[in-house]
């Protein structure tokens, strides 16, 4: 009869079979080595995972800027929409206000700028995708895939894996919380990779409420630039604080993992081109419609009325609970088609500063967009997609609700 | 077996080390010093606390600077101000390209005189760190021949 072995004659057996097959000599560690070790060692780890990213950010505002500012905000509000509205004057009226805009934008003695206060299809709706947003989510893709290619990613996970197992995640979601500020589709997408049910769906609530998208950010950096580190200090600390609430509530298992973290590497510029490029072209079939259809929506519901009487509806609800005056509505609503474009149709000339600070956040938590949502169900069971709804309305009523709490505090 | 002691690295280390701390400071203060200038933004702090780090990781790789891990903390310290310093050139030739002009008929790229005015002085802090940072790349390759 065969004999089970115990624990310690197995740890005995492991021991021989490796004295007799494993060979030892003193291992010399390479630079590339010791630059590894370094880059996970919290106290230089924290300080160049900081440069790190303050390069991302850096390259990502410098980079659509020169586009956007350089370029695209004269050729859209110097040519493309002045030509648009001397050429197209001639259609009716709902039609010019769907396709051009408001025709105020162009009556002698206008000041603004026409590229927002438009609204048209033709106009607004091409100058948001291809004027703004095009060039953020181009600079945010490419450095990320650098980020991926050169083995950064992995050691940003080890870094953070410690903070991270605080809201039941463990380090590597740290992989599609980057990856949704490109694109939170990708970005649930990525979530995949995480263990437990309850992992995937503590990420997917985070990333679909407190992460913006690189559309988002492209606009946040174009209309609010100062308020942007406010913003995102903000997101960060309503995605720590809930990621824990959740965990705390959720049932289910968030396991310890083993990390298998690569070797530093010399990226390659086919890669990154491709990986940039494929991204790139997601952006550019999946959310252009979006930012188009929302467009002809919002100037529809202008052309026969319906947005006034929407906004009157909704006027006591954002003034109490939120503060924010009912002029937001517009934008408020075409959030869930897409978010960048309702950060767009803020009316920022009519609001206060913190009513702008408190919108953008609104417009971050308040639900996911279409594209998102609809991912969320396929991810989803009907169990979780009704728990997230559910998190999304309180999230939305106690954050909204504490910001402008905060904002009658300090008389804001 | 080699000797991980090097003079003239340490001394590279504590003065470039100093250097940063000082830049990282004045990225605090702010203001316009002859050819310096700090310019307030959405990310003047970042900036500074990257500098002042890295300044602090130079100069804990003073002693034994060329054993690998002591070096490989100067080239991480000399990567931070890389990062830094290339995202202020970044932002120069970003800015030298468009004309500025937003009215029809003037040019769309600034002139060869505007775009040369571009990378004049003053310069941010760590532009002047960047190539005292490089001498890295001297010991890097030392330490590579004497292996």
């Amino acid at each position: 009869m065969e004999r089970a072995l115990t624990v310690d004659q197995r740890w005995d057996l492991v021991d021989r079979i490796a004295k007799e097959t494993v060979e030892v000599g003193a291992y010399k560690p390479t630079l590339k080595d010791a630059l590894a070790g370094i880059t996970v060692n919290p106290w230089t780890g924290i300080p160049f995972a900081i440069a790190v990213l303050y390069g991302f950010w850096t390259f990502f505002g410098e980079f659509a800027g020169l586009f956007t500012d350089g370029f695209f905000v004269r050729i859209f509000g110097t040519h493309w929409i002045p030509f648009l509205g001397e050429k197209l004057a001639g259609l009716p009226d709902w039609a010019f206000t769907i396709l051009v805009g408001d025709k105020a934008v162009f009556a002698e003695g206008f000041v603004g700028d026409p590229c927002f206060a438009a609204g048209g299809v033709l106009t607004t709706g091409l100058f948001m995708p291809f004027g703004i947003v095009l060039w953020a989510v181009l600079a945010l893709f490419f450095v990320l895939a650098i980020l991926e290619d050169t083995g950064y990613l992995p050691r940003l996970a080890v870094l953070i894996d410690t903070v991270m197992h605080k809201i039941g995640l463990h380090g590597f979601a740290i992989v599609p919380t980057l990856i949704s500020l490109g694109c939170n589709v990708p970005g649930v997408t990525a979530a995949r990779t995480l263990e437990t049910r309850k992992q995937r769906f503590i990420m997917i609530a985070l990333l679909g409420v407190f992460v913006p998208c690189g559309a988002q950010i492209g606009m946040m950096e174009e209309l609010v630039p100062g308020m942007i580190g406010w913003v995102f200090l903000t997101l960060a600390i309503g995605y720590f604080v809930f990621g824990w609430v959740l965990n705390k509530i959720w049932p289910g298992e968030s396991p310890e993992i083993l990390m298998d973290v690569p070797p530093y590497r010399a990226p390659q510029w086919s890669n990154i081109l491709r990986k940039t490029w494929m991204r790139t072209r997601h952006f550019l079939f999946v959310a252009v419609p979006f930012v188009l259809l929302g467009c002809a929506i919002v100037m529809v519901l202008y052309a026969t009325g319906a947005m006034d009487a929407i906004a009157s509806g909704l006027e006591g609800l954002l003034a109490s609970v939120f503060g924010v005056p009912a002029s937001a509505t517009p934008s408020l609503m075409v959030g869930f088609l897409r978010k960048d474009l309702a950060i767009g149709l803020l009316p920022i000339g009519a609001m206060t500063n913190y009513q702008v600070f408190k919108s953008v956040i609104l417009l971050s938590i308040y639900f996911p967009c279409l594209a998102t949502f609809a991912l969320l169900l396929r991810e989803l069971n009907w169990k979780e997609i009704l728990a997230t709804l559910g998190f999304l309305v309180a999230m939305v009523f106690v954050f909204g609700g504490v910001l402008n709490l905060i904002g009658m505090a300090g008389g804001w | 077996m080699m000797n991980n002691r090097s003079t003239s690295g340490s001394i590279f280390a504590v003065i470039i080390g100093i250097a940063a701390i000082g830049f990282g400071i004045l990225e605090f203060v702010g203001g316009e010093w002859g050819p310096l200038t700090v310019e307030a933004g959405t990310f003047t702090a970042w900036r500074a606390v990257i500098l002042i780090c890295a300044g602090l990781i130079y100069l804990s790789s003073v002693s034994n600077f060329m054993d690998i891990r002591q070096l490989a903390k100067s080239v991480v310290a000399s990567i931070m101000i890389w990062i830094v310093a290339a995202m202020d050139i970044w932002a120069m030739i970003a800015a030298s390209i468009p004309s500025g002009a937003e009215e029809a008929g003037e040019p769309w790229f600034a002139s060869g005189t505007e775009f040369l005015a571009a990378y004049g002085p003053p310069y941010m802090p760590a532009i002047y760190l960047l190539i005292p940072s490089l001498v890295i790349l001297y010991f890097v390759g030392k330490r590579r021949l004497a292996k």
